[in-house]
């Protein structure tokens, strides 16, 4: 049951779009970059194992087979199996499942929430400007792996609280990235040029402040992704994200910690599907920066 | 090889230089096939807009060039010596040592975090071979030479101690140092102020004829070539064109587009009721160059033949060359219809009807003061200091001054951009602008069309439809195609994009329409494409123009009466050919003075009134007259006694003591 719910977020349904919206951004600039081909070239297959995990011939990721223990990678389970026989691959991919859940959900409501706040501090400046940035300042002097394991504390474990902490710990670094791209449109001549027929500060904001910081936001929103995809596997590694037996990347690699001698892929197989989904966004990111801002191409 | 040539062995000779910058979308040929010679202190000018290539063949000449671009062919001859076969090692050697450089910027060619002096002696040691302390003195002597105040001291000081004309008296003061033997200028005083620029041209002439030092000297300024240059290499689209003594290129420019280039300038004796002549189109995109002559499409000496076969540079005359196939350029073919026609409705009456009216404005910037650790009063900046002026409808006021005089604050001030510290301003309807720079007044998200129909948007200007319908009338207003309302601002040329600030500043029908710097970001050729623009607008439509420049000859051309402000007051007003040619205050004359006119022999015979010193700081106003420090007439008077706008004659009016 538990399964099921999980399984409902299917991460390919919001990547899809996004990605979609991004190569029209890019106007296939962005595919003709080297580093986002690997970047896609990476992620398109995991993305398409995760979707159709369940029609795969594979366990289902919460099933045991006490016969199949500690089984090393064959073809009947291609990444092996674990203490008690379940199927690696199978909860690695419901474990990618929720990794993207979270690391996409992440950096939408820290883009969403930044973009909001630091537009209003930057364009409005004055008491508004100081309210925000002094809780961002205070914030930010706590290390965000910290800042969420205390939220996580606080909220308790599961996807949404562990999505929310990390977010919340992210956003502050939002609000200042756009609170400072704000600050240099907010002299430039365009918005003179709108001001001289009284253009309301909303008109300005909405019409061009927004649209011109679209493109660094979306950059700094993928890193914050692949950002999110380790911090939750770094607390559910920690015991306090995704809680057993439902699988994350993390508590995976934890379970099988204690063998790495005896059943090295148990930790391995997982941790190198991580390494290539870090990787691989923050190719991304460089991918868009690059095609949005043809300026930084060579 | 003849006896003739072997005594005669030019200093620098290039020949048939490329350069090729390689792009996603194909390599641009930058500069093709380019060959000249400068003899040993000699003066020679490469003239030509932005794209024409002449900063990327200077570049190329020392390989400086940034990434994509290299040398793709040709020889560059230093005293016989191959430079494009140097190692980099080599090549390190011949840079500074025996060819200086001066570039454009002086604000990024000097490095911030070390002091003049750590950034001078050095190379003096190495090129010139003196021990420390004697490389120090002659670092002194230099900064002295060139005319930096108490030089010893200045030698310590950092670049963001000083202004942008003594940034760029040093870099003079290094490149001259060295001792080399060719000194490189790349637009070396675009980013200075007027009377500036008089002050450093001239340091520079006097210097390099003292030490014998050729030199190579760029620009887009034709006034500038006029008043420095001995020979002249006019460059349009990686070529040479034209190349002769500055005699010729001024008084027999046989190439059409010299000979177009010069006609577009206004001149100070022009008629301003007649159009500017103006050349039409733009350069070519030098990703796709045109077969045969570049300029065919903008020539109206163009024959068959210029379709087919790019003209080589043959000979017009001793020691003069043009790339043309018509003998006479222009001179064969009958006059464009635009030049020199008689603009319509040239003598409107002026309607008694006051469109503006600002009286004893004043605006302070107070600098934000966080006093938590100082006690220091925060700084007050006075951008303007009590300024009073009228405009008449259909009337076009030019405001002049250098930077920082607060010509642009009284626009801003004018349009509601800032609030007024004190005084008042009236305005008859509604106020609109025109900004200098077309690149950063638009929203680079945003198309044509949209930009354009912003004010009617933001006004709730009829519906949908009804505002469609305006925006296609303005672009065509405005001279630009229906096709240009969908496309990005970047996808339009520079010239265009004015334009197309233009339209906007129309959409809502003002009264008065307040232009800053309107043509300063544009090359010579499109300049006066958008001046006769503005003007048969002013003529059409009968609006006030406050027309705000840095550019005297332009302000003379459109203005009927100009205001000159000096340090946030204004110091002399009154009706434009009056000002000119008669100036009654010493800084008008200065300032007017300090404009290079293009024809050498004018050039020759002024007796340059060198104004001393820069502007004082705007923080700290000298309690007399704000311009007794740069006076040539200063008496005491004049230091304790603030003179006041006055009115010496019938039609005019200025401040100061003595203006007769």
């Amino acid at each position: 049951m538990t399964q099921n719910t999980i399984n409902t977020p299917a991460s390919p349904g919001m990547a899809a779009p996004a990605t979609a919206w991004l190569l029209r951004m890019g106007k296939g600039r962005f595919l003709g970059n080297r580093k986002a081909r690997l970047a896609l070239v990476i992620l398109v297959p995991i993305l398409l194992l995760t979707a159709f995990a369940p029609l795969l011939p594979l366990q289902a990721p919460l099933e045991t087979n006490l016969r199949a223990m500690m089984q090393p990678p064959s073809l009947a389970h291609p990444f092996g199996t674990d203490r008690m026989g379940r199927d690696i691959l199978a909860r690695t991919l419901s474990g990618v499942q929720i990794s993207l859940f979270v690391g996409l959900s992440v950096a939408l409501l820290a883009l969403v929430s930044g973009m909001i706040l630091g537009t209003l501090a930057g364009f409005l400046g004055g008491i508004v400007d100081r309210t925000v940035m002094s809780i961002v300042d205070i914030f930010l002097a706590f290390p965000s792996l910290l800042l969420a394991i205390g939220l996580v504390a606080v909220m308790g474990t599961g996807v949404v609280p562990v999505i929310l902490a990390i977010a919340l710990a992210d956003v502050p670094r939002f609000i200042r990235l756009q609170r400072s791209l704000v600050l240099s449109l907010r002299s430039r001549a365009f918005i003179d040029a709108a001001r001289t027929v009284k253009a309301r500060k909303s008109w300005l904001m909405s019409r061009h402040i927004l649209p011109n910081t679209v493109a660094p936001m979306l950059v700094a929103a993928s890193i914050a992704a692949a950002n999110a995809i380790l911090v939750e596997a770094s607390l559910s590694f920690l015991g306090l994200g995704i809680m057993p037996p439902v699988p994350s990347l993390g508590n995976i690699i934890r379970d099988g910690q204690t063998y790495l001698e005896q059943a090295w892929w148990i930790s391995t197989l997982p941790g190198v599907v991580i390494l290539a989904i870090a990787i691989s966004f923050h190719f991304l990111s460089d991918g868009v920066r690059e095609a949005l801002d043809p300026r930084s191409r060579q | 090889m003849t006896f003739q040539a072997e005594i005669d062995v030019p200093l620098l000779d290039v020949r048939d230089l490329r350069t090729e910058f390689g792009t996603d979308s194909g390599t641009v040929t930058a500069v093709d096939g380019v060959s000249f010679t400068v003899h040993a202190g000699e003066r020679v000018a490469i003239v030509g807009e932005s794209g024409s290539g002449k900063s990327a063949m200077a570049m190329s000449i020392l390989r400086l060039l940034a990434y994509p671009g290299r040398v793709a062919g040709g020889t560059v001859l230093l005293n016989g010596r191959d430079l494009c076969a140097l190692s980099e090692r080599q090549l390190n050697a011949v840079r500074g040592r025996e060819v200086g450089t001066v570039f454009q910027d002086p604000m990024s060619s000097l490095d911030p975090v070390m002091r003049i002096s750590k950034q001078m002696i050095p190379p003096i040691m190495r090129s010139v071979g003196l021990g420390r302390e004697k490389a120090r003195a002659e670092a002194i002597h230099w900064l002295d030479k060139v005319g930096i105040p108490d030089a010893e001291r200045r030698l310590e000081a950092f670049p963001f101690e000083m202004s942008g004309g003594m940034r760029q008296r040093v870099m003079i003061a290094m490149a001259l140092s060295c001792r080399p033997k060719l000194l490189i200028a790349d637009e070396p005083t675009t980013a200075l102020d007027v009377t500036i620029q008089a002050q450093i041209v001239d340091v520079m002439k006097t210097l390099i004829s003292e030490t014998g030092t050729a030199m190579m000297f760029i620009t887009h300024d034709l006034g500038l070539v006029a008043r420095f240059a001995d020979k002249v290499a006019v460059m349009y689209a990686g070529r040479i064109v034209e190349f002769g003594t500055v005699h010729d290129i001024f008084h027999k420019p046989s190439h059409p587009y010299t000979q177009s280039l010069l006609s577009t300038i206004p001149s100070t004796t022009a008629l301003r009721h007649q159009r500017l002549p103006q050349i039409p189109g733009m350069p070519p995109d030098m990703k796709n160059p045109p077969k045969g002559c570049a300029f065919r499409d903008r020539c109206a000496a163009a024959i068959q033949t210029c379709a087919q076969d790019a003209p080589r540079l043959t000979p017009r005359g001793a020691g003069h060359v043009a790339a043309c196939w018509q003998p006479d350029g222009l001179a064969g073919v009958p006059r464009p219809e635009c030049s020199g026609q008689v603009r319509r409705n040239t003598n409107r009456p002026l309607r008694d009807r006051t469109m503006v009216e600002i009286n004893r404005l004043t605006k302070q910037f107070t600098g934000s003061g966080t006093r938590l650790f100082s006690r220091k009063p925060a700084q007050v900046v006075k951008a303007v200091n009590g300024v009073t002026l009228r405009v008449q409808q259909g009337e076009t006021l030019g405001i002049v001054g250098e930077s920082g005089c607060g010509k642009s604050t009284v626009a801003r001030l004018l349009l509601g951009l800032e609030e007024p510290t004190s005084g008042e301003i009236f305005i008859d309807g509604l106020a609109q602008m025109v900004f200098q720079d077309p690149s950063s007044s638009f929203n680079p998200k945003m198309r044509i069309h949209a930009i354009i129909e912003e004010p009617l948007i933001v006004k709730r200007w009829g519906d949908r439809q009804a505002r469609a319908e305006r925006v296609r009338s303005l672009i065509d207003q405005v001279g630009l195609e229906v096709a240009h309302l969908d496309r990005y601002p970047n996808q339009l040329s520079g010239g265009q994009r004015q334009r197309v600030a233009v339209a906007r500043a129309l959409a809502l029908d003002p009264s008065v329409v307040v232009a800053d710097e309107p043509t300063s970001a544009l090359d010579v050729s499109v300049r006066a494409q958008v001046i006769n623009l503005l003007a048969d607008l002013k003529e059409d439509l009968g609006i006030a123009f406050i027309f705000i420049s840095h550019d005297l000859l332009t302000v003379r051309y459109i203005a009927d009466r100009i205001a000159v402000m000096y340090l946030g007051e204004v110091v002399e007003y009154g009706p434009a050919d009056e000002v000119f040619d008669r100036p009654a205050h010493p800084y008008t004359k200065a300032l007017i003075d300090a404009v290079p006119l293009p024809d050498p022999v004018t050039e020759a015979a002024r007796a340059p009134i060198q104004l001393k010193g820069e502007l004082p700081s705007p923080l700290d106003i000298p309690k007399g007259c704000a311009f007794a420090s740069r006076c040539p007439i200063v008496t005491d008077r004049c230091r304790i006694e603030k003179p006041v706008l006055r009115q010496p004659m019938k039609t005019r009016e200025a401040a100061c003591h003595y203006a007769k």
